[in-house]
């Protein structure tokens, strides 16, 4: 006949199972505590960046950088273009008189090649003061030294 | 420290870091023991006693106190310990018996089990419980947990718990009973 077996009888481990590794409760609180969330501030300041996908996120950086560059080549490009025109259009606003009496008072002295750069530049702007043909400025230009010639 | 302690240094956020740590420390035994004892598996063990203080940590500044903090946490262990071994059942479309026969082959291999013929049959018998019973048996059997906490913790009745248990021994001994040789 079998002996029935009697829970009470029987001695009782409260730790039936194998022990843990040595030193298991010694390093659990660091590996729970280096897994709880971060500090709410912290959340909560790039909390809405949570909610964008890895790849969003890569393209507001790619955007952001991309506008900065725009933003700072047309702030740092466009003041030189202004001058120069409004400085030839202020030119133009001069009495010929009074630019006639500057250059003489002045001491200013303008040679062949300024005339050269200047009507590269604007080929239209002589023709207010230069009383001339086409014909007749191009045989005052022949005329010329050769290597002022390639101003031309 | 104390509960009352630990929870009032929590509230504060200068010293809540602190006051976690000392409450993980004072519990981390017990917690571990509780869920070890259900999944049998150390390292299972391990990820679910990780588990429970996280969600510890997440919903600590909304314990209302109504229960003792150890009844709380010992309610949270135990909720992650039955929906582990659902969720494997679920995941593996494994019936009942299979997920113990799993578990009963992991006590034998456990080093403190082997060698001990009648203390074997005796884990394998208790494996053979239903979940919610076997946990029972365990806060009773093993932690000596007086009912009312048991009440508290599991949300049935003492009456209920009682019976249970009585239900679970009486299987328990039959099986031991039952595998032994003469």
């Amino acid at each position: 006949m079998k002996t029935s077996f009697k829970l009470d009888a029987h001695p009782r481990r409260p730790h039936p199972l194998s022990e843990p590794p040595a030193g298991y409760f010694d390093k659990l609180p660091t590996q729970i505590m280096a897994r709880l969330p971060q500090a709410e501030a912290r959340t909560a300041a790039s909390g809405w960046l949570a909610w964008l996908t890895p790849a969003l996120r890569t393209s507001l950086a790619s955007v952001a950088v991309l506008s900065g560059f725009a933003a700072s080549f047309y702030l740092s490009g466009t003041p030189r273009l202004v001058p120069s025109t409004a400085s030839t259009a202020a030119l133009d606003a001069v009495p010929r008189t009074e630019l006639v009496g500057y250059l003489l008072t002045s001491g200013a002295r303008v040679e062949n090649s300024d005339l050269a750069v200047l009507t590269a530049a604007h080929p239209n702007i002589a023709k207010g003061f230069i009383q001339a043909s086409d014909e007749e400025l191009t045989n005052a230009l022949d005329a010329q030294p050769s290597e002022d010639l390639t101003y031309l | 420290m104390e509960d009352h302690e630990i929870l009032l240094k929590f509230q504060d956020p200068a010293s809540r870091n602190l006051a976690f740590n000392q409450l993980v420390r004072k519990y981390q035994s017990k917690v571990y023991w509780h869920v070890r004892k259900m999944v049998v598996d150390h390292d299972d063990a391990d990820d679910l006693t990780q588990d429970v203080f996280v969600k510890v940590w997440k919903h600590l500044e909304n314990f209302r106190q109504d229960a003792q903090l150890f009844t709380w946490i010992y309610r949270i262990a135990t909720n992650e310990c039955l929906n582990f071994l659902s969720s494997k059942r679920r995941k593996f479309l494994l019936p009942l018996n299979d997920v113990g026969a799993e578990l009963a082959a992991k006590i034998e291999a456990d080093p403190a089990v082997a060698g001990d013929e009648v203390e074997l049959k005796l884990q394998k018998a208790i494996l053979r419980l239903p979940d919610k019973q076997r946990l029972v048996f365990n806060l009773r059997y093993y932690d000596e947990m007086p009912y009312e906490q048991m009440a508290e913790i599991t949300g049935t009745s003492v009456g209920a718990l009682k019976a249970s248990y009585h239900h679970a021994v009486k299987k328990v001994e039959e099986y031991v009973t039952r595998t032994t040789d003469d």
